[in-house]
This record gives C-alpha cells, sequence and structure tokens, in this order.
C-alpha cells in the first residue's frame, strides 16, 4: 500500500514537472489514472512470497553455520582424542608406580630368606606389618624355589590360592627365578578372585620364592577418588595385554562393552603387564568448547535468518523501485506521446490557418513560406496574409504570437481573423493594429504579438508601414538591400490604447519588399543585427526573382537547430 | 560555434532590496529553453507585491521572444518594471521591438 501511494504522489508530480504542454491540465486525470493502475497492481501482488535471493541467502547462512559447526564438533572431538589419550599415559604413569611398592616388600623378603636360609620366624617377622585388611597384602608366603615339593614353608594372612596349583606354581617360580622381576598369576579362582605375585633373588643363590596375595575388589569395581586428579576419567584396568572381560581386575565402569571416546594403553608390570582402558567421565576441555558446536549452530541461523530477512528487504525495496521507476517511465513516455500529438495538432491547425493561395494582386507578386520549428520544439504563431484591397493596392499582414504551442497556434487563428475583420473596416495599417490592440487588451492576456503591417499601393510605388514592435521588413531594389527600419510601436497585448503610428516609404520600380519573423535572423547566442546583416546579405546574393529569393532564404537562413518557426513573405513589382 | 550544441544556462538571482524594490538579477542566455527558470522566479518575486521589480540584465548575453514575453508578464503584475544595464544585443532586441517605452533603461 505504501509503495502504491508514492507511486500516486510520483505519478502526479511527474504530469506537472514534464514539459509543459500549455493544456497540460489533460494530462492530470490520465496521470492519476496510471497511478491507481499501478496501485492495484501493487495489490495484486501477494507480498507472503518470499524473493529467492531471500531464500539463497538463508541456505548459504544455514550452510556455512553447518559447516562451521561440524568444524567445531571436529576440532572438540580431535581435542578429546587428544586429551584423553594424554590422561590415559598419565593413568598409567600412576599405576606403574605401584611396581616398586609391591616389588620392594617381596624382594627385601627373599633376600632375608635366602640370608637366614629360610628362617619362618623371621619371615613372619618381617612380612606381617604388610599383610591384613587395609595392608599391601592378604596373604604372604615363602616357598622354596627348587625341590619336588611345591609348597609353601611359612604363610602369613590366609591360606595363599596357589597353594595346591602345583602346576601354576612352578611356573610362576620358574619364571619369577629366571627373570629377576617381579611375575604376575593369572587370575586365580575363588570366592574372591585373588591375583598373586612372586618374586626371587636371580641366580644360583636364589633359593627362596616370597609369594603374595590381593584380592580383586568387590564385583572388582573401584571408583577413582576425586581427589586423585583422575575424577573426570572412567576406567577399567586389564590383566595381561588383553580386554577379556575375565582379564578384568577393577573398573567403575557400569557398562560393557565399553562404547564411545577411549583410550588404552599398556602398563608394564613387573614381568608381565596391564591395559588401561579410560573413557571420560565428562568433557575433558571444558564445557565452553563442548557446548561450542551448538553455540555456532545457534548464532550462525540466528545470523543466517537475519541476512535473509535484510534481503528480502533490499530484494522488496528493489523491486517497489523498479516498479515505480516502470510507472514514471510509462507516464513520460505518455507525456512525450501526448507532447508529440500536440505539436502534430498546432502544426496541422497553423497550416490550415495559414492561405492556401496568396490573392492575384495587379502589378505585384507575391510568394510566401512558412518554416516550422525544427522538431523537438512545439509549433509556433507565426503568420502572415496578403489581403487585396481596392484595384491596385493590397494590406500585408505579418505576425509572431509569443509562446508555442496549441495555444499560440489558437491565438493566432484568433488575432489573423480579427485582423481581416478591421481590416476589411479600414485599410490603414495603423488603425488595424491599433483596433487590433484594443481587442486584445480587452482581456488581460498573457501572451503578446508583434505584427506587421504594411499597405501596399502598387501603382504609386508606395508602402505605409505600422509596427507592432515587429522586425523591420527588407527592400531590394537596384542592387541594394536595406532594412525600412522606423521606430516601432509596442507589440499587441502590451499597452492599452496605445495609438499605432505609420510610415510612408516610396518604391523603386521593380523592387522587391520582405517581411519576415524573428525564426529567419534570430540565433542564439547572437547579436540581432548580425543576424539582419546576414538576411540582407544573403538576399542581395540571391536570384532576382522572387520565388527563387522567398525559397531560398527560408533554405538557408535558419540556423541549423532552428528553435523557432519562420514565415516570410515578399512581394515584388512587376514594374 | 561550440556552443551552438549546448544547452543554454541561465542563473536568476532575485533580492528583496527593500519592501517596494526587487532586484532581479538575469545571466547567461534568456531563451525558448531557459525562459520558464525566469517565468518561476518573477512569480516568486511578485508574490509580495513589490511597487518596483528591477531587472540587472548586465550579465544577459541573449534574449529572444520567449524572454521578452517573461519580462512583459512582470508589468502585468507590478506596477513598475524597468530594466538595468542591459547588454547591446538586449538592447536591440528591446529597441526593435518598440518595448523601450513599456520596459525603460533605468541608468547605473
Amino acid at each position: 500500500m505504501e509503495s502504491g501511494d508514492a507511486a500516486t504522489a510520483h505519478a502526479a508530480g511527474i504530469s506537472t514537472a514534464g514539459p509543459d504542454l500549455e493544456q497540460g491540465v489533460e494530462a492530470g486525470p490520465e496521470s492519476a489514472a496510471w497511478a491507481e493502475g499501478a496501485a492495484e497492481h501493487a495489490r495484486a501482488t501477494p507480498r507472503v512470497r518470499v524473493s529467492r535471493a531471500a531464500l539463497l541467502t538463508l541456505a548459504t547462512g544455514l550452510l556455512i553455520t553447518a559447516l562451521l559447526s561440524v568444524a567445531a564438533l571436529e576440532l572438540y572431538d580431535h581435542n578429546e582424542t587428544r586429551l584423553l589419550k594424554l590422561r590415559a599415559r598419565e593413568l598409567s604413569l600412576v599405576l606403574s608406580t605401584a611396581v616398586p611398592t609391591l616389588q620392594t616388600p617381596l624382594a627385601s623378603a627373599a633376600e632375608l630368606a635366602d640370608a637366614t636360609g629360610g628362617n619362618a620366624q623371621k619371615f613372619r617377622a618381617f612380612m606381617t606389618p604388610l599383610v591384613g585388611t587395609g595392608r599391601a597384602f592378604t596373604s604372604a608366603s615363602l616357598w622354596p624355589a627348587e625341590g619336588s615339593r611345591v609348597a609353601p614353608t611359612v604363610i602369613v594372612g590366609q591360606r595363599p590360592a596357589l597353594a595346591g596349583r602345583t602346576g601354576e606354581a612352578r611356573k610362576l617360580f620358574a619364571e619369577a627365578k629366571q627373570s629377576g622381576q617381579l611375575v604376575l598369576t593369572e587370575l586365580l579362582p575363588g570366592a574372591t578372585p585373588r591375583l598373586g605375585y612372586a618374586y626371587s633373588v636371580p641366580g644360583a643363590h636364589g633359593g627362596y620364592v616370597v609369594y603374595a596375595e590381593n584380592p580383586l575388589p568387590a564385583s572388582r569395581r573401584s571408583q577413582l577418588a576425586e581427589s586423585t586428579g583422575f575424577g573426570d576419567l572412567n576406567y577399567a584396568v586389564y590383566l595381561g595385554r588383553s580386554r577379556r572381560r575375565k582379564d578384568l581386575l577393577v573398573t567403575d565402569i557400569t557398562h560393557f562393552p565399553i562404547t564411545g571416546r577411549q583410550a588404552s594403553t599398556v602398563v608394564p608390570f613387573g614381568k608381565g603387564a596391564f591395559t588401561l582402558v579410560v573413557t571420560p567421565a565428562r568433557s575433558l576441555g571444558g564445557t565452553f568448547f563442548e557446548d561450542l558446536p551448538w553455540l555456532v549452530a545457534i548464532v550462525g541461523a540466528l545470523v543466517s535468518m537475519a541476512a535473509a530477512v535484510l534481503t528480502e528487504r533490499v530484494v522488496r525495496r528493489r523491486a517497489d523501485a523498479e516498479r515505480l521507476a516502470g510507472v514514471l517511465d510509462r507516464v513520460a513516455s505518455e507525456n512525450r506521446q501526448l507532447y508529440t500529438q500536440q505539436r502534430g495538432i498546432a502544426q496541422t491547425l497553423q497550416h490550415a490557418l495559414l492561405p492556401e493561395t496568396l490573392p492575384e494582386v495587379a502589378g505585384l507578386r507575391i510568394s510566401a513560406s512558412y518554416v516550422p520549428a525544427a522538431s523537438g520544439i512545439d509549433g509556433g504563431g507565426d503568420w502572415y496574409d496578403v489581403v487585396p484591397c481596392g484595384p491596385s493596392s493590397a494590406l500585408l499582414l505579418i505576425g509572431d504570437v509569443s509562446g508555442h504551442g496549441l495555444r499560440a497556434a489558437t491565438t493566432m487563428a484568433s488575432l489573423r481573423h480579427a485582423a481581416l475583420a478591421y481590416a476589411s473596416e479600414d485599410s490603414s495599417p495603423a488603425s488595424v493594429l491599433s483596433k487590433l490592440s484594443n481587442f486584445v487588451n480587452s482581456g488581460s492576456p498573457d501572451y503578446f504579438a508583434t505584427m506587421l503591417c504594411a499597405r501596399v499601393d502598387v501603382s504609386e510605388h508606395r508602402i505605409s508601414l505600422a509596427s507592432a514592435g515587429h522586425l523591420p521588413p527588407l527592400l531590394i531594389a537596384d542592387g541594394e538591400a536595406r532594412l525600412l527600419e522606423f521606430e516601432p510601436d509596442v507589440a499587441i497585448g502590451v499597452a492599452r490604447d496605445w495609438q499605432y503610428s505609420e510610415t510612408e516609404v516610396a518604391i523603386p520600380p521593380r523592387a522587391i519588399l520582405v517581411a519576415y519573423t524573428d525564426g529567419l535572423v534570430e540565433r542564439r547566442g547572437e547579436l540581432l543585427d548580425v543576424g539582419l546583416e546576414r538576411l540582407r546579405t544573403v538576399a542581395l546574393q540571391a536570384p532576382p526573382e522572387l520565388d527563387q529569393l522567398v525559397a531560398g532564404l527560408v533554405r538557408d537562413l535558419p540556423g541549423e537547430e532552428h528553435s523557432d518557426d519562420t514565415a516570410i513573405v515578399g512581394i515584388q513589382w512587376r514594374t | 560555434m561550440a556552443d551552438m550544441n549546448q544547452r543554454a544556462d541561465l542563473r536568476v538571482q532575485t533580492s528583496r532590496e527593500t519592501p517596494e524594490l526587487t532586484v532581479v538579477s538575469v545571466a547567461g542566455e534568456l531563451d525558448v529553453s531557459t525562459a520558464r527558470v525566469l517565468e518561476s522566479a518573477v512569480e516568486e518575486a511578485c508574490a509580495p507585491q513589490p511597487a518596483e521589480l528591477l531587472f540587472d540584465l548586465s550579465e544577459l548575453r541573449f534574449m529572444d521572444s520567449a524572454g521578452i514575453a517573461v519580462l512583459l508578464g512582470a508589468t502585468r503584475r507590478v506596477p513598475t518594471v524597468r530594466l538595468r544595464e542591459p547588454s547591446p544585443a538586449v538592447r536591440r532586441v528591446l529597441e526593435m521591438t518598440g518595448l523601450t517605452t513599456v520596459l525603460p533603461f533605468v541608468d547605473p
């Protein structure tokens, strides 16, 4: 609606600002009709349709948002995985520090047994502080390294689960003896599964094996305390290098198999190893980075929508502007058409009003011509008449109404007919002009007209001239051309009750008199006298034959872009 | 004649010297293509009904009948219309059209 109103305002503006058509009023209602048409057009266009550009903007924005979100997610993922690996390695280091705490007492006990020849009392005294609930081991025992009988000689704490499993024990001890490192058993079945450690001094003098056991925690579950610095991890520790359920030593993970992000590392433990699997309990890099992809997605979506809305507004504004421009173009082109039409009407009218044939006047040749202004400027109000009055005389009238177009042409018509009427009453030029001036000034004219009125006495070779501000006629005789200059009176329509005066001029035999309107001599930016002198010169050089002279003057004199129409009348005395 | 092809340019400046006298300075070329500019300036100048309108034509290089029509139009709206320092070209046009009595010159 808004654009419709604007269209109305602009269309109305154009019709008045456009070329003044003299009858511009007519253009008004039609412009209003165009504007209404435009407004209807605006109403008919559904406003809910979103432009393709806006949709494209939205799609592009969302695509970019999605890409950025995915990138942020990838980055987060990558970062979390990297952090998890680091944390797993840290935790494995912590776990491996457990080796010396277990190995050192067992190694010391082994040395002691070797030194004391397996003294039970000394062994018991050494190990007792280390065995019991809440201490390092639940069971410690001393075994001879070799010999046919594989059985503990001393037991501190609980009876070892290894006792009676001769094959396993033999294999374990051989391994311990050979490596000189802490060796681990398989998980030993029982009410609570146990893990056993064995140590023996390597070499020939190592005659004993110290063996200790620890039960796994209930259901093999144990939390990493928050205070250890690993509270952000869940973990599972397997015996050996496998991740079989049966080898699970301890964990705080409730659901197996472990899914999602995880890192695993093998922790060497004496002769054997543990496998550590960790999963993040929460985001390791902080919640900001966890939320970043969502943040990007939400902000991106909002920005995309804002951009789409903005694009839509711009597109609509442009569409409105284009529609307006279309309306204005149409108005302008219609105005041009009207203008051309009117120009055509004015010219047609003008031609229709000019005498079709010139009268026969004894002893006189008469020739006249009218040239409309070059296209682009409306037709003017130039006219001429030659009226016979009496047997040997005629009245020559030439005039120029100020202004252009249809109104100048109609004004010219009324002036011309009035002049003809006054001429029939009294053929004195001054009288014709005075009456005409009174006739025009009885209204309040918004134009003026210059006029030259000449009464031609053919046989007496004399003319009487009266001028209402008109340019002086040219007299060509005896190889000379001169302007018949005299004090002119004011133009018609300028002053009330003006008494026009007459000047008499004697005419040599066969002389030519040329009366004309200003289009013949006026050129923009040039002194009038220059134009008058050009007329004089061209007239002198032209052939002395009247028709050719008149034709030559209208052909040669008006400038290239003559913006005014031109009328010219020539008469020549035959004798 | 290069400037024959250029569009004529006209500059009009109006100054209200006293409540009675308004001076309209016209510079450039006054013809059918620019007369409308002067016409609207005259219309504006006549609105406060000054007793005299003085056209300063010292900078006016050229005037044709369309320009004369505007000056004559002013005589119908204001009791006195006078012209100051018209150039020889303009003066000649006014003399030729017998308008020096209706549009008298003031001596500088």
